[in-house]
């Protein structure tokens, strides 16, 4: 059982560098979920750990060894990959089994080893079928028997669930979470949707570029994002971003004013900001509240009805458009003004680099 | 209307492709059975006697049996050359597919060449001569892969591309060495390709007439094409013994044919990718 370690971690293909020094500790046992746009440099990183890419700077170290230049066979570790790659050839039990028949295991304890996996993801009746006889989510499951039948220090997933309908996405995704919880073994976990990050990981590390943005624990991405790819990038619908200027600043507060706000208040740790400051406000559509003397305003455009939530398309003065999650059903009608307000601890602001300032 | 024509299309086709195939193999049969003067006349006639078995029993004893030793040479022959044909042909194929440097442009070339450029034959039996391969089995092996090889690399290099690359690298990540990768999930992947090689080759080379001509002098090196001659002289001809040869000689590609023409089999890698 081992944690892993990237240090400066570099992949350039001819001149293009599409991983630029990654540093990053994964501990044993957890479950980290690399996130990021596609050709963010997600699944490339993924690859340099499984080995399937090599590593052009950098060092990676598995456990206590460093691995730059160790075999995948021989990193410990297993990987599923997105399209499943079961062998069609083989039927389930040899394609479980194929590794262990590669590393000479004696066949009874082969066997053994097999139809334990097959017990772990309640498979034992697919064991003589051919790939081609199985559903999705049976492929699926026969990818993920296959890389723990190999008792490996680390699981590997390249986007394992994408392919699934949204029901049997959500049925693996229990499967997957609780494997990591039987195993206990280290998963890193690479996605694009966001849902599956912040609900399987204990650790969401957001790529953009080929560089990490922010490490961190899910709740506190969607709370206290590093910047404005994270705050913009984890939590749906997307972060709300208008330009404003600082006001004036009272103790642990300032009140920002733009084109499109008028005083909105923004709890912030004394001295960080001076007044005539040039900032990005950001406002989560579900922080947002209706409030008759609300500091935004704006003409309601589309109008999404839930029941249970209103979701309201609204437009600002300057043209731009905000979205606002409201509480219960609400009767807006299209082209009315609507006044909102946001709690002063959850509203956001960013400097010109777009770096976080609370 | 369409119905009809259809109908007369498929006539048309059926009666060239029996005028084409099916009356030349009546031809040889019928002359298989005929004694040596009927033969000499080269007609399409029935057989005024049965004499089959008395041709066979002549064509096989001819010359101290030298159908037997030639039936023997052109099957190690044919079963080693297509043996090393597929799975030198399979690996390049993989190899050009997986794999692509900047010496791809000029390998494909070569190739191509290969497949064009006509073999020089003298050239061939010096460096034969040079390498102590003149005139034997195992030389003219290592001919017939050489000389069909560039077909066989680019009917498998096509369909190398099909296969997922992602079954590569989970066997990698499952712990295949190379060759395992190649051996036990690529060149099984690709047994639709090999069995249409076999085919093709294993008949082409069956059935090679020139090749052991020039380099595979000898009696006792005789292959199953070269026995035709047995029969056949420049004042004399036995012809009935001549069609027999042609006969029993055709038997082989025929069976091979009808036995791999069954095994061909469409989606070999349905199930191994989503969808």
């Amino acid at each position: 059982m081992a944690g892993l370690e990237l240090k400066q971690l570099q992949k350039s293909y001819g001149n293009v560098e599409v991983i630029k020094g990654i540093d990053l500790t994964i501990e044993h046992g957890e479950f980290v979920v690399f996130v990021g746009p596609s050709g963010c440099g997600k699944s490339t990183l993924l690859r340099m750990i499984a080995g399937l890419e090599d590593i052009t700077g950098g060092e990676l170290v598995i456990g206590d060894r460093v691995v730059n230049a160790v075999e995948p066979r021989d990193r410990g570790i297993a990987m599923v990959f997105q399209s499943y790659a079961l062998y069609p050839h083989m039927t389930v039990y040899d394609n479980v089994g194929f590794g262990l028949k590669l590393a000479r295991t004696p066949k009874d304890v082969r066997d053994q080893k097999i139809r334990e996996a097959a017990r772990i993801l309640q498979m034992e009746h697919l064991l003589d079928r051919k790939p081609s006889q199985l559903s999705g989510g049976q492929r699926q499951r026969v990818a993920i028997g296959r890389a723990i039948v190999r008792k490996p220090e680390v699981f590997l997933f390249d986007e394992p669930l994408s392919n699934l309908d949204a029901a049997l996405r959500v049925d693996m995704r229990m499967e997957i979470s609780r494997l990591h919880n039987d195993l206990g073994a280290t998963m890193i976990y690479v996605t694009h949707d966001q849902v599956e990050a912040m609900t399987l990981a204990d650790k969401i590390v957001v790529l953009d570029g080929g560089v990490v943005q922010q490490v961190g624990a899910p709740i506190e991405l969607y709370q206290r994002p590093a910047n404005l790819f994270v705050a913009g990038f984890i939590g749906s619908p997307k972060m709300n971003f208008v330009e404003a200027g600082v006001d004036k600043v009272v103790g642990d507060s300032v009140t920002v004013s733009g084109p499109d706000v008028a005083g909105v208040p923004v709890a912030i740790p004394a001295g960080r900001l001076r007044p005539g400051d040039r900032l990005t406000l950001g406002v989560r559509p579900h922080d947002l509240a209706v409030a008759p003397s609300g500091t935004i305003v704006g003409r309601v455009g589309l109008v999404e009805r839930l029941g249970n939530e209103t979701i309201v398309n609204l437009e600002l003065p300057s043209g731009a458009s905000w979205l606002a999650v409201l509480e219960g059903d609400q009767i807006l009608r299209r082209g009315d003004s609507l006044a909102l307000d946001v709690d002063p601890g959850k509203a956001l602001l960013f400097d010109k680099s777009g770096q976080a300032v609370n | 209307m369409t119905r009809r024509a259809s109908i007369l299309g498929g006539a048309a086709a059926i009666a060239t492709t029996f005028v084409v195939f099916v009356i030349p193999f009546i031809f040889i049969v019928l002359m298989a059975f005929k004694d040596r003067q009927q033969s000499a006349l080269r007609d399409f006639s029935w057989p005024t006697g049965f004499h089959f078995w008395e041709n066979v029993a002549e064509v096989v004893k001819t010359r101290n049996w030298m159908m037997i030793t030639a039936f023997i040479n052109s099957t190690i022959i044919t079963v080693v050359s297509v043996t090393l044909l597929v799975i030198f042909a399979a690996m390049v194929g993989y190899v050009l597919a997986r794999r692509k440097t900047r010496w791809n442009g000029l390998i494909e070339f070569l190739i191509l060449a290969g497949l064009m450029v006509p073999p020089a034959v003298v050239p061939t039996i010096w460096l034969l001569q040079g390498l102590k391969l003149f005139g034997t089995l195992h030389g003219m092996i290592l001919i017939e892969v050489a000389y069909n090889l560039p077909f066989s690399i680019i009917l498998y290099r096509a369909f190398v591309a099909t296969i997922p690359r992602d079954l590569d690298e989970a066997a990698i990540i499952d712990g295949a060495r190379p060759l395992d990768v190649f051996f036990r999930i690529v060149l099984p992947l690709l047994w639709p390709v090999t069995v249409t090689n076999i085919v093709v080759q294993s008949v082409g080379i069956f059935n090679d007439f020139t090749n052991p001509l020039y380099y595979l002098p000898g009696n006792a090196n005789a292959t199953v094409q070269l026995t035709l001659y047995n029969f056949q002289s420049q004042f004399s001809t036995a012809y009935n013994l001549l069609f027999t040869n042609i006969l029993l000689i055709t038997i082989p590609p025929l069976l091979v044919f009808l036995f791999f023409n069954r095994q061909i089999v469409a989606g070999m890698t349905a199930g191994a990718v989503k969808g």
